[in-house]
C-alpha cells in the first residue's frame, strides 16, 4: 500500500495546532518553548512530506528542513538561556509574571 | 556795488548765529548785533553818499542785481535788489534808528532773561525791512514783509508771561494778516497782469493796464499798506502794542513795520495814480485816521499809549500826503517822522525806567532830576508838535503845499486840525510829566548807553528838517523852502494847540478842574474813552460770532468726529472679543479637541498593550486566521 502526502500533512496540522496551543495557554517559559518547538518540527515534517511527494527530483524541502532544524536548535539554546537569565532576574519564570513591557 | 547786499545781509548773520547759540552764551554775545547794525549804518551811509550826486530821477535803479532762483515754464525766476534814491534814503534812516534802538536796549533790556533772544528778533526785524527797502521783486518784499509781521509778533508778545503782551501781539499779528490778504490780492492781480513780479517791469507797464486792473491792484495795496501802517479801521493792533518792549515800540513805530505800508504805497505810486478813486480814497482814510489818531492820544493817560495815538495820527498825514501823489512829501515826513517818534520812545522808556508807571497822572516834576531825558524829549515834542525849526515843522509844510497843489483845500484844514491836536496832546503829556508837582520819589536819569542814542536822535531831528530842499532835488523834483504864508499859518496853529495845552495843564498858578470838561462834553469824551469803540465792534462782529463758530465746530468736533472715532474703535473692540472668543472656542477647540482624542485613543489602545507575550501572540494567531479567510473568500 502506497501511502499519500495527505497523511504527513494531517500529522503535521495536528502537531502544529498541539504546539499552538501550548505556546499560547502554557504558563511554564519551558513548556512554551517545548510547544514552539512542536510547531517547527510540524514544519519540518510538512516540508520533507511535500518535498518527497511534490518535487522528488529537486532536494529544497530537505534543505531547509535541515537549516530548520539547525535554527530551531540554536534557538533552542538561546531560548533556555534567556529563561536562565529571567528567572535570576525576576525569580520566576512564568510568562504570565513578565509584564514589564505593558504599556 | 556789490558790497550793498551786506547791508541786510548782516543783521541776518547775527541772527542766525544769535539763535544757534545757548541761552547763556546768546545773553552775552550783545556785541554781535549791535556791531552787525554798526557796520550796515556805515555802509548805508557810505552808499548815500556815493548816490547824493546823482541826476538819476525816482525810479532809475544805481545799482541792480537779481539771483535766477528757478525757471518756470522756460522763463528765469528771480530775486533780486535793486538800490535807488528811496532805498539810500530809507537805508540810512532804518539802520540809524535800529543802531540807537540796540544800543539803547543795551540799557533798557540789561540783565533781562532773554535778552540774546530780544537782540536776535531785533535784528531780524531790522534786516527784514532793509531787504523790503532793497528788494527789487514784489515778492521778495512780500517775504520781508511778512517776516516783519512774525518780528513785530515776536517783540510785542516778548514778555509772554504776561497776559496783555501775549494777547496784543496776537492782535497785531491777526489784524495786520487782515490787511496782508489784500496785498496778496494784489500780487495775484499784479502777476495776471504783468506774468511778473519785477517792480521795474511791473510799474513800467502800468500805463497799459485797463482801468478794472489799476483799480484791483490799487485797492489790494491799499488794504495791505492799511494793516501794516495802523490806519483806521484797521489801527486797533497798534496801541496795544505798548505791551512790548519799550525800544521795540520804537522801532516798530519809526523806522520798521508801520514805515513798512508807507514805502509801499509810495513805491506802488503809479498802481494807485492809474486808479483815481482808489488814490483819493487813500486822501480820505489818511484824513480820518490822522484825526481818530490825534483824538484818541488827547485822551490817553498812558505815556506810551499816548504815543502810539500820535503814531496812528501821524501815519495818517502820511497817507494823505500819498493822496496827493506826493512822494517826496511822504517819504519826508516818513523820515522826520521815524527820527523824532523813536526820540519820543526812548525817552518814554526812560520815563517809564525811572518813574516806575506808565500813568502820566501819576508823575510831574521829572524835569529837574532827568535833563538830558527832559531836553531831547522836548525837542522831540515841539518836532511833533510841528513848531519851527523842528524836523516835523518842515515835513509837514511839505505835505500842507502838496495838498495846496492837488487842490484838496478840506484837505488842509484836516491836516492843521491834526496839527493843533498834536501840539496839544504833546503840551498836555510835556506838562504832565516834566513840570508840576512832584509825585514819585528816587527818579534819575537814565544809563549813559540809553542816554546816548537819543542825543544822537535830538541833534538829527533839529537838523534834519533844513534838509526840506535838498530832499526832493535828491529825490528827482524840484523843492523849495516853505512860503512865508504857510509857516505863518502852521505856527499859529501850533501855538494855539500849545496854548491850549498850556492853559489846561500848564498854568503853574491854578490846576483846572479837568472833570467838569469832560463832563460837560461827555458824550465825546465817552466816546473817545472807549476807542470810539473800535474795539467793541470787533469783539461783537467779528470775534464773538468767531468763538460761536469755533464753539459749535468744537462741539461738532467732540461729539460727531470724537463719537466716529470712538464709536470704531468700540468696533474694533467688539469685533476683537467675538475673534477671541472664536479663537478660543473653535480655533482651541480644534486643537485641543485632536490632543483630547489622541489621548483617549492612546489611553484606550494602551490597555492592549499588555506586555504579555501570550496575549500578543493571539493577536498575531487572529490576524493570520483573518487574512486566511479572506485569502480563501477572495480566492473564491
Amino acid at each position: 500500500m502506497r501511502v499519500g502526502v495527505e497523511p504527513f500533512l494531517m500529522l503535521a496540522a495536528v502537531l502544529f495546532s498541539l504546539g499552538l496551543y501550548g505556546a499560547l495557554s502554557k504558563k511554564a517559559t519551558v513548556q512554551l518553548l517545548m510547544s514552539l518547538e512542536l510547531m517547527s518540527i510540524a514544519v519540518n515534517i510538512n516540508l520533507v512530506a511535500l518535498s518527497r511527494f511534490v518535487t522528488p527530483q529537486t532536494m529544497e524541502g530537505l534543505f531547509f528542513a535541515i537549516f530548520t532544524m539547525v535554527v530551531s536548535a540554536a534557538e533552542i539554546g538561546l531560548g533556555l538561556g534567556l529563561v536562565l537569565a529571567i528567572y535570576r532576574q525576576a525569580r520566576t519564570s512564568e510568562v504570565t509574571n513578565l509584564t514589564e513591557l505593558k504599556g | 556795488m556789490d558790497w550793498l547786499v551786506a547791508i541786510p545781509a548782516l543783521p541776518v548773520v547775527a541772527f542766525v548765529a544769535l539763535v544757534f547759540m545757548p541761552r547763556a552764551v546768546r545773553n552775552k554775545a550783545l556785541w554781535l548785533p549791535v556791531g552787525a547794525i554798526s557796520i550796515s549804518t556805515v555802509l548805508s551811509i557810505v552808499a548815500f553818499f556815493q548816490m547824493h550826486p546823482a541826476e538819476e530821477g525816482v525810479t532809475e535803479a544805481l545799482w541792480n542785481r537779481s539771483w535766477a532762483l528757478a525757471t518756470i515754464n522756460g522763463k528765469a525766476f528771480e530775486l533780486g535788489l535793486q538800490y535807488d534814491a528811496i532805498a539810500a534814503i530809507l537805508l540810512v534812516v532804518v539802520t540809524v534808528v535800529a543802531t540807537c534802538v540796540q544800543v539803547y536796549s543795551l540799557g533798557y533790556m540789561h540783565r533781562d532773561e532773554r535778552e540774546g533772544w530780544y537782540f536776535a528778533v531785533l535784528s531780524l526785524f531790522t534786516a527784514a525791512m532793509l531787504a523790503l527797502v532793497l528788494a527789487d521783486n514784489l515778492l521778495l518784499l512780500f517775504v520781508a514783509w511778512e517776516l516783519m509781521g512774525l518780528c513785530s509778533y515776536l517783540l510785542i508778545g516778548f514778555w509772554y508771561e504776561l497776559e496783555a503782551p501775549r494777547k496784543a501781539s496776537q492782535k497785531a499779528f491777526l489784524t495786520t494778516r487782515v490787511g496782508d490778504m489784500g496785498l496778496m490780492f494784489a500780487l495775484v492781480v499784479i502777476f495776471q497782469q504783468c506774468g511778473t513780479w519785477e517792480l521795474a517791469e511791473v510799474l513800467g507797464s502800468v500805463h497799459t493796464w485797463t482801468p478794472p486792473v489799476a483799480m484791483a491792484a490799487a485797492i489790494g495795496l491799499l488794504f495791505g499798506a492799511m494793516g501794516k501802517s495802523a490806519q483806521v479801521p484797521l489801527h486797533v493792533w497798534l496801541p496795544d502794542a505798548m505791551a512790548g518792549p519799550t525800544p521795540a515800540s520804537a522801532l516798530i513805530h519809526a523806522a520798521t513795520m508801520v514805515a513798512a505800508g508807507v514805502y509801499l504805497l509810495t513805491r506802488m505810486l503809479p498802481v494807485l495814480e492809474a486808479a483815481p478813486p482808489v488814490l483819493f480814497a487813500t486822501l480820505v482814510i489818511g484824513a480820518i485816521t490822522g484825526l481818530v489818531g490825534g483824538l484818541l492820544a488827547a485822551v490817553q493817560h498812558d505815556v506810551k499809549k499816548v504815543l502810539a495815538y500820535s503814531t496812528i495820527s501821524q501815519l495818517g498825514l502820511m497817507f494823505m500826503a500819498i493822496g496827493s501823489a506826493s512822494v517826496v512829501a511822504t517819504l519826508f515826513h516818513l523820515v522826520t517822522h521815524a527820527f523824532f517818534k523813536s526820540l519820543l520812545f526812548l525817552g518814554a522808556g526812560v520815563i517809564i525806567h525811572s518813574a516806575r508807571t506808565q500813568d502820566m497822572r501819576e508823575m510831574g516834576g521829572l524835569r529837574k532830576h532827568m535833563p538830558v531825558t527832559w531836553a531831547t524829549f522836548a525837542i522831540g515834542s515841539l518836532a511833533l508838535a510841528g513848531v519851527i525849526p523842528f524836523s516835523g515843522f518842515f515835513s509837514k509844510d511839505e505835505i500842507i503845499a502838496s495838498l495846496m497843489h492837488a487842490h484838496q483845500t478840506w484837505a488842509v484844514g484836516v491836516v492843521l486840525a491834526v496839527s493843533m491836536l498834536t501840539a496839544f496832546y504833546m503840551t498836555r503829556l510835556y506838562f504832565r510829566v516834566f513840570e508840576g508837582p512832584e509825585q514819585t520819589e528816587g527818579i534819575h536819569d537814565g544809563h549813559k548807553s540809553m542816554l546816548f542814542p537819543m542825543v544822537v536822535l535830538a541833534a538829527i531831528t533839529c537838523v534834519i528838517g533844513f534838509a526840506s530842499p535838498s530832499f526832493a532835488g535828491f529825490l528827482g523834483e524840484h523843492g523849495e523852502w516853505p512860503s512865508v504864508q504857510l509857516i505863518a499859518l502852521s505856527t499859529t496853529v501850533a501855538a494855539l494847540g500849545i496854548g491850549t495845552g498850556w492853559w489846561f495843564y500848564g498854568r503853574p498858578w491854578i490846576v483846572v478842574n479837568t472833570a467838569v470838561y469832560k463832563e460837560r462834553s461827555a458824550w465825546l469824551y465817552n466816546a473817545l474813552k472807549q476807542k470810539l469803540y473800535f474795539d467793541i465792534a470787533y469783539d461783537a462782529i467779528f470775534i464773538k460770532p468767531f468763538m460761536r463758530v469755533a464753539d459749535f465746530l468744537w462741539g461738532f468736533d467732540s461729539r460727531v468726529v470724537d463719537g466716529a472715532v470712538n464709536g470704531t474703535a468700540r468696533g474694533f473692540v467688539l469685533f476683537a472679543s467675538a475673534s477671541q472668543l472664536f479663537d478660543k472656542n473653535v480655533i482651541d477647540g480644534i486643537v485641543n479637541g485632536i490632543a483630547s482624542l489622541s489621548k483617549n485613543v492612546g489611553s484606550g489602545l494602551r490597555s492592549l498593550q499588555t506586555g504579555r507575550i501570550q496575549s500578543y501572540q493571539r493577536f498575531i494567531l487572529a490576524a493570520v486566521v483573518l487574512l486566511m479567510l479572506f485569502l480563501v473568500v477572495k480566492g473564491a
